[in-house]
């Protein structure tokens, strides 16, 4: 990862659970309203009362990238995004069961596979979040989610103690 | 100058050229195989004509300048002289190598059974085999095995028109990656499509009648056909290897460096029997990812770097028919503490395996939403794979098993995913599109501008 490389970095505690950046997400990638298809996907952490969007973060082994048997996943270059080149996917679905953040898709539309590509540098969903809790900045990726996995582990920890 | 020579030209021979020549400039690699390097697992998608042809194939004469491989395709291995470092092919030819990497793969094993050398009964194994399916454009077709290879290709066969039937000798199907259970919705489903699954049903012989095949069962019933698709299991290929002093098991035995108990010698892939993540033995997983794993470590030790492999990690996923199923790790909750639930009205399966607080495999069967559409199937495989102590939430997810998510970001897996490699400290810069020239930069999407204005 070079140090010029941006990153979506996740507020959770910013995020109010409006859900347009998945809508903005399925329309930029997919041309429809559709959050089922977006690849951002908010995720309800009902006992935090909280909420996170979550999606790839262009991890550099690229369980993904390696995996394709037609090598139709390449890292852009600027963004050091992984993006599938659409005409090479065959639609084996490997790169889904190889990735080990849940962050590639099948597509039932297309019937390959979509993932973020940072909207080649631009990513809509940061445009559409009306909190400011997706930014796309210089950062370790690892920094918003461990934090955030921190927090929701002690969560329990302290509600469990209330059981006792 | 080191003289590398990579026996096998799938994904693990192909992996290994790629990762030796980045780390070494100067060593001299040949890559011998007796087909054209293709990527077999492509093959469903080239029969469903989904594809263009080129896309099975991973190498070309552009890729082999590139990576500076001296291609010696349309010959196979035929012995080993481990004592002389030297390889004899079958064309009278032989190679001097430095170190071998042996990644012959694996062949179709066919059960000993009367009428199989008909050209209307194929395995589909090679781009071969697919060309003697295609070339016959068959309209009724059985698939004698209903295991993985079988199914795989059964939704191409579907595209393509084909009536298809299945007969296995066991009583369930996809015996290697589903529990009962789960290949029961699988079974179910295709009944309901009008796919025909005979079970517990052996084959005595097969009779080519000049227009077809017809199927004779062990009880005495008839089947008639245009074609027979074999798909009862494989074999990996080291028969050349007898005598050469090397161990093997079900495959070749190799340490954690992907070397046999010969230390010139390297195996990788569906041939190899190499360390598994999950129990610290040896095992056979013979799926392209491995395949490349193996290929990447081999390459990498070959070519000087001391790369440690902490195992492979079997994994399956499965289309049929719209209904998808995907398997991880120790998978069989035969004797293993599991956690599932299951819907099967609505086709939706979810099954985990526990080792103490560790979750070491598990199971998934539903619509792309259930499965490839969901964040799910991935998060389940990152807790296998870093093998996580889960503590207090294995009682969670065990009361809320359809809240992976919650369990995975606190686990902290992520983080430790985040920061590991296969080949440990370095950025994978390999994978990435093959051949050149490289297709144009993604292009933003258009509807990126009607949403997003400046
Ligand atoms: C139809 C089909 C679908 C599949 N689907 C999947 C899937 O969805 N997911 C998955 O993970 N896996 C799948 N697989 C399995 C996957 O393709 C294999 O695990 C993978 O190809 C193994 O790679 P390899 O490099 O070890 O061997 P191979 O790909 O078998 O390559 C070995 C090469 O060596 C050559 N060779 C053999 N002996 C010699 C010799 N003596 N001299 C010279 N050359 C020799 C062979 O001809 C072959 O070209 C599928 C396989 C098939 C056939
Ligand atoms: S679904 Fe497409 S991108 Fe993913 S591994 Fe298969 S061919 Fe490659």
């Amino acid at each position: 990862m070079t140090s010029a490389t941006r990153t979506l970095q996740i507020h959770p505690d910013r995020c109010t659970g409006c859900k347009q950046c998945e809508l903005a997400c399925s329309w930029v990638q997919t041309g429809t309203f559709q959050p089922s298809r977006s690849l951002i996907r908010v995720h309800v952490f009902d006992e935090e009362a909280s909420f996170a969007p979550y999606t790839c973060f262009q991890c550099d082994e690229a369980w993904c990238m390696q995996a394709c048997p037609v090598n139709a996943i390449d890292v852009e270059p600027d963004t050091q995004a992984k993006v599938v080149i659409d005409d090479v996917c065959v639609g084996c679905g490997l790169c889904v069961i190889a990735c080990p953040f849940g962050t590639m898709f099948f597509d039932r539309g297309s019937h390959t596979a979509e993932k973020c590509d940072l909207c080649a540098d631009d990513p809509a969903c940061v445009h559409a979040c009306p909190t400011a809790a997706i930014e796309y900045v210089e950062a370790d990726p690892v920094g918003w989610i461990s934090a955030f996995g921190e927090k929701v582990d002690a969560g329990r920890r302290d509600s469990l103690k209330g059981e006792l | 100058m080191t003289r590398h020579v990579i026996l096998g030209g799938g994904p693990a021979g192909i992996h290994a050229v790629e990762t030796i020549r980045q780390l070494d400039t100067e060593a001299d690699v040949t890559l011998v195989c007796d087909e054209a390097p293709c990527a077999r697992m492509v093959l469903p998608y080239h029969l469903a004509g989904t594809i263009a042809p080129g896309t099975l194939f991973t190498t070309d004469d552009a890729w082999a300048l590139e990576h500076q491989v001296a291609l010696e395709i349309g010959c196979r291995a035929h012995r080993i002289d481990a004592a002389a470092h030297r390889i004899e092919l079958d064309d009278g030819r032989s190679l001097d190598y430095d170190r071998l990497l042996v990644a012959t793969g694996s062949s179709p094993a066919r059960p000993p059974i009367e009428g199989l050398d008909s050209p209307r009964v194929v395995d589909m194994w090679t781009v071969a085999d697919a060309g003697t399916f295609l070339e016959q454009d068959p309209k009724d077709v059985v698939i004698v095995g209903a295991g993985f290879i079988g199914l795989v290709i059964l939704d191409a066969l579907i595209k393509r028109g084909c009536r298809v039937r299945f007969l296995e000798i066991a009583s369930v199907i996809l015996p290697r990656m589903l529990d009962a259970n789960a290949a029961g919705l699988i079974s179910a489903h295709l009944a309901n499509k009008g796919i025909e699954i005979l079970t517990g049903e052996a084959l005595s012989q097969i009779e080519d009648t000049g227009s077809g095949c017809r199927l004779t069962l062990a009880g005495g019933d008839t089947l008639d056909c245009d074609l027979v698709v074999m798909a009862t299991g494989i074999h990996a290929n080291r028969g050349f290897l007898e005598g050469a002093g090397i161990a093997t098991d079900a495959g070749i035995l190799v340490d954690d460096h992907l070397r046999t108990t010969d230390p010139a010698i390297f195996a990788a892939g569906d041939v190899a029997e190499g360390p598994d993540l999950l129990t610290g033995g040896h095992a056979v997983h013979a799926i392209q990812p491995t395949a490349i794993d193996h290929g990447r470590i081999a390459g990498a030790n070959m070519a000087g770097l001391d790369a440690a492999y902490s195992g492979s990690l079997a994994m399956n996923v499965l289309h049929t028919q719209a209904l998808e199923s995907c398997s991880f790790g120790r998978w069989s909750p035969e004797g293993m503490e599991s956690t599932g639930l299951s819907n099967p009205g609505a086709g939706i399966h979810r099954q985990y395996i526990w080792e103490d607080d560790r979750l070491v495999g598990g199971s998934l069967v539903g619509p792309t939403a259930a499965v490839s559409g969901a964040n799910d199937a991935g998060m389940l495989k990152g807790l296998v794979q870093t093998g996580i102590s889960l503590g207090t939430w294995k009682d969670y997810l065990k009361d809320h098993p359809l809240d992976l998510r919650r369990v995975y970001v606190a686990s902290g897996a992520p983080k430790a995913l985040l920061s590991s490699n296969l080949l440990t400290g370095r950025a994978s810069t390999g994978g990435g599109y093959r051949f050149p020239p490289r297709p144009p930069k993604r292009p933003r999407s258009t509807h990126h501008a009607v949403l997003v204005t400046r």
